[in-house]
């Protein structure tokens, strides 16, 4: 098959995902919409807490007004929810209850069944989440310094951001082939996001040392980063390195991919799918 | 009297259970040592910036945070799982059993099963909260206390009744399990006073979901913000959320075996 | 002359059940309208039963013996009619009345999964309150009739299904009812299983007098244990008598299946031709010929198999049935 008929193909494919997703999502409607509020929820409470602290503080903190707070967590809802997966549940189930072997069947990686679907579900979710964060920001007034090259190197910024959390979730996900209790493993890579991602204060409000990790490790390279630069809190040497430090992850994470999926089919079929 | 007999012999085979498998202990030990962990280096953090969240002082959010996990220990301990095998007896029909027993179906759905190992949770809970009145020391006295166990009975009796509520929901809909769901993603919520909340988001997490009254409103007894109305309110609430669910209870059963509405 | 342990009159249950296409469009008109049809389950059905009855109660699937059962065992409020259980009036669900009766289900657990029998047993042990000296009592009948004896340990789930169902029985006549109601006991198990749990309920009705209530679309079930038989079909009475009766009007023919290479002989003389496809004749004999046609069939065609089977239920059913509106 040459080049676009490949392309060809993988685009019906992402199309007939996106018709399963959305029968689907209609069928589950009820917890769309709590999973929608959790996913709402979380960045409201941060932001309305570090609100209050900032109002009590002689009305900023770690450079970051009541105002700043309400801009940056409004634009994390919104990063969070473009690069969000929920794969490491996903392959615990199916690897439970024995269906990758339909997966395995299949000359097609699993991984763009995977991302389409995950692309799918964020093209009816997303909207939704922009009406609310439109209603939020009516009652929250955020405010931030938006530049026009910081918007431009946004889109790059955020499409790397989505790659690079995905390939390293899917990787993630791949211990489902070692162990049953992926909860706990979950847990500890979620505690990683919470503190070095930008989820539970801006890193900016971190001691020294915390940032420095943060810098070297993925976690911000995959949220944080992509919210701090479209709000104008990064000079433009920093947007560059920002930039440079997700290609270098990204590269990282193919390799992992790779080596995870042969390990984990490896021990799957030798257990027997 | 027999209610008690029967608690004790639910909880014995719960307890036979959980103990066929030894690496659960474990895996929520660590998960549980992870959830607090975390939540302590949250407040580290905010009062790293601040004396004071709210009106606030760094001990009464630790009360808080105690309170928030004790609470949690008793609905995943003791709530949550009978809820949840409520929904699957009346999808699978083994409802049925339980109601040729000759016991009230609604005593035997609650207390069918106890996940033991969130007992870890409780007492994490209970040593936070112990650490956190140990530091609060002298602002504790017997008004305080007295309000703080019966903000906690309460609040227990509304979360209790509310889950029932959703869960007999399972009598009429399909697919009810993720409806369930709601109330540990909001919960998350009640890590942090409700008085910090805009209007609306408070009185979401107080009368839509009962979230406030699981975690800030007891902690808000003990510290003392809690005055008589509120507490008596509160009391009243339980009752009549008590009756309701019973009530829909009651309504959900004569649905599942067919009597003329 | 003693109350009847069991009364029926009338008793009728509709099911109002939604009915919906397949399709995008159906899916999203689900969503405002809902099409609901009613489905009569049980249609005025009349029978009493004396103290100390095995009675089978035959039907194909979809008949509305397990409707009837859960009706009377409280579960489901009918749509009309009356019915009676040791003087009780089911559905109300007194505990006085629960406390007399049991159900089992063939296809399903009331045991705790993961834990053993015994622990199962304690649990039902508190719920209905007996005293521990004759709860021991019991135990060690049922171990001794059934032998549990090793079961008793084990995990539930470690159980094979027959040595599951054995104990599952167990756990419901631990409180020694007066009323058993049987769905199914012997759905799915071994031939071994099945007569042994028949011999069981037949020795524990003769110790106990309990009256018991069976149903079954395995004609085994029934000949092995009940002399009266009711038949239901569509909900509705069709036979209500002696099994003996019953086999001998309804099932006094047998059916032999003959594969040959093809449908063109005419098998006619041996009996009636009821079908053939593909060379696969079924032919319908009466039972005393069944030896002689066989002996024939053989000796004068190019036999590839063949088959003695007595008629299925569904068939004795449906003779019941068009005799009855004949």
């Amino acid at each position: 098959m040459n080049l676009l008929e490949e392309l060809r193909s993988l685009a019906r494919l992402y199309g007939q995902q996106f018709r399963t997703t959305f029968a689907t999502m209609l069928q589950y409607r009820a917890s769309l919409l709590i999973w929608m509020i959790a996913q709402v929820l979380e960045p409201l409470v941060y932001l309305i807490v570090w609100s209050t602290v900032s109002n009590g503080s002689g009305g900023s903190v770690g450079g970051y007004t009541a105002q700043g707070f309400a801009a940056y967590y409004l634009a994390f809802m919104l990063v969070n929810q473009v690069t969000y997966t929920w794969i490491m549940w996903e392959y615990e189930y199916r690897i439970r209850q024995g269906a990758l072997s339909f997966a395995l069947l299949k000359p097609v990686h699993p991984i763009h069944a995977d991302i389409s679907e995950n692309l799918s579900s964020k093209l009816i979710t997303l909207p939704i989440l922009l009406v609310v964060a439109f209603i939020l920001a009516l009652i929250f007034h955020p405010a931030a310094a938006l530049t026009v090259w910081a918007l431009l190197a946004f889109i790059p910024a955020l499409v790397l951001a989505f790659l690079l959390r995905f390939l390293l979730e899917w990787t993630l996900a791949q211990a489902a082939f070692w162990t049953t209790r992926v909860s706990a493993t979950n847990q500890v890579y979620f505690l990683l996001m919470l503190f070095l991602a930008g989820q539970i204060a801006p890193l900016t409000l971190f001691p020294r040392w915390i940032q420095i990790v943060a810098d070297i490790l993925p976690f911000r390279w995959m949220l944080g980063f992509p919210v701090e630069l479209v709000l104008g809190r990064l000079t433009q040497a920093q947007a560059l390195e920002g930039l440079a430090a997700q290609a270098v992850w990204l590269a990282v994470s193919l390799v992992l991919v790779r080596l995870a999926w042969r390990a984990g089919v490896r021990v799957y079929s030798a257990v027997g799918a | 009297m027999n209610t008690l007999r029967l608690m004790a012999v639910f909880f014995r085979v719960s307890v036979l259970n959980e103990t066929a498998y030894r690496v659960n202990f474990f895996v929520q030990l660590f998960q549980s040592l992870l959830e607090l962990g975390t939540a302590l280096a949250g407040l580290a953090v905010i009062f790293s910036y601040t004396n004071s969240l709210g009106d606030w002082s760094p001990n009464e959010m630790l009360a808080l945070v105690g309170v928030y996990f004790l609470v949690g220990g008793v609905i995943s301990l003791v709530i949550q799982p009978g809820m949840s095998a409520l929904i699957d007896a009346v999808r699978d029909g083994t409802l049925d059993f339980t109601l040729t027993k000759p016991e009230d179906a609604q005593l035997l759905v609650s207390i069918q099963r106890v996940a033991i190992w969130s007992l870890l949770d409780l007492l994490m809970g209970a040593g936070v909260l112990a650490a956190a009145l140990i530091r609060l020391g002298e602002n504790l006295g017997a008004r305080q206390a007295a309000g703080f166990i019966g903000m906690l009975l309460a609040g227990g009796v509304i979360v209790y009744s509310f889950w029932l509520i959703l869960a007999s929901l399972s009598f009429w809909l399909v697919r009810v399990e993720n409806l369930l769901e709601i109330f540990q993603s909001m919960y998350q919520a009640g890590r942090w006073p409700v008085s910090l909340y805009p209007g609306w988001l408070r009185f979401g997490l107080t009368f839509i979901v009962p979230v406030a009254f699981a975690t800030s409103i007891p902690a808000q007894a003990l510290t003392g913000r809690l005055g008589g109305t509120t507490l008596l309110g509160a009391a009243g609430l339980a009752i009549l959320m008590f009756a309701l669910a019973r009530l829909v209870w009651r309504l959900g059963l004569r649905h599942y075996s067919g009597a003329s509405a | 002359m003693s109350e009847p342990a069991v009364q029926l009159k009338d008793l009728c249950k509709t099911y109002r059940v939604a009915e919906r296409e397949s399709g995008m469009g159906a899916a999203l008109g689900s969503l405002f309208h809902r099409r609901m049809q009613a489905v009569q389950a049980v249609d005025g059905l009349t029978f009493d039963l004396a103290p100390g009855e095995i009675v089978g109660f035959l039907g194909p699937n979809g008949a509305g013996k397990t409707t009837t059962l859960k009706m009377l065992s409280g579960l489901l409020h009918p749509s009309g009619g009356a019915g009676r259980v040791l003087g009780f009036i089911p559905w109300k669900r007194e505990r006085a009345f629960l406390r007399q009766i049991t159900l089992v289900m063939g296809q399903r657990n009331q045991l705790v999964w993961d834990i053993p029998a015994a622990d199962s047993f304690e649990l039902n042990r508190v719920i209905y309150r007996l005293p521990r000296a004759d709860y021991r009592r019991t135990l060690d009948e049922l171990t001794d009739l059934l032998a549990l004896g090793p079961l008793l340990k084990k995990p539930v789930r470690n159980l094979s299904l027959g040595e599951r169902m054995k104990c599952e029985v167990a756990a419901a006549l631990l409180h020694r009812p007066r009323v058993v109601f049987l769905d199914e006991p012997t759905i799915g198990l071994d031939v071994t299983m099945q007569r042994r749990i028949r011999a069981f309920i037949a020795e524990y009705n003769r110790r106990s007098g309990a009256t018991v209530l069976l149903t079954s679309h395995y004609m085994a079930d029934v000949e092995a244990l009940c002399k009266r038989v009711i038949v239901i079909h569509h909900g509705r009475l069709l036979f209500d008598g002696d099994l003996s009766a019953l086999i001998q009007q309804f099932t006094a023919h047998k059916t032999i299946v003959v594969q040959l290479e093809d449908c063109q002989a005419d098998l006619r003389r041996y009996g009636e031709v009821l079908e053939c496809e593909d060379g696969r004749v079924t032919l319908r004999v009466p039972k005393a010929e069944t030896a002689r046609v066989t002996e024939r069939l053989l000796a004068d065609l190019p036999v590839i198999d063949l088959l003695v089977q007595d008629p299925p239920i569904e068939e004795v059913i449906d003779r019941v049935f068009t005799q009855e509106t004949a």
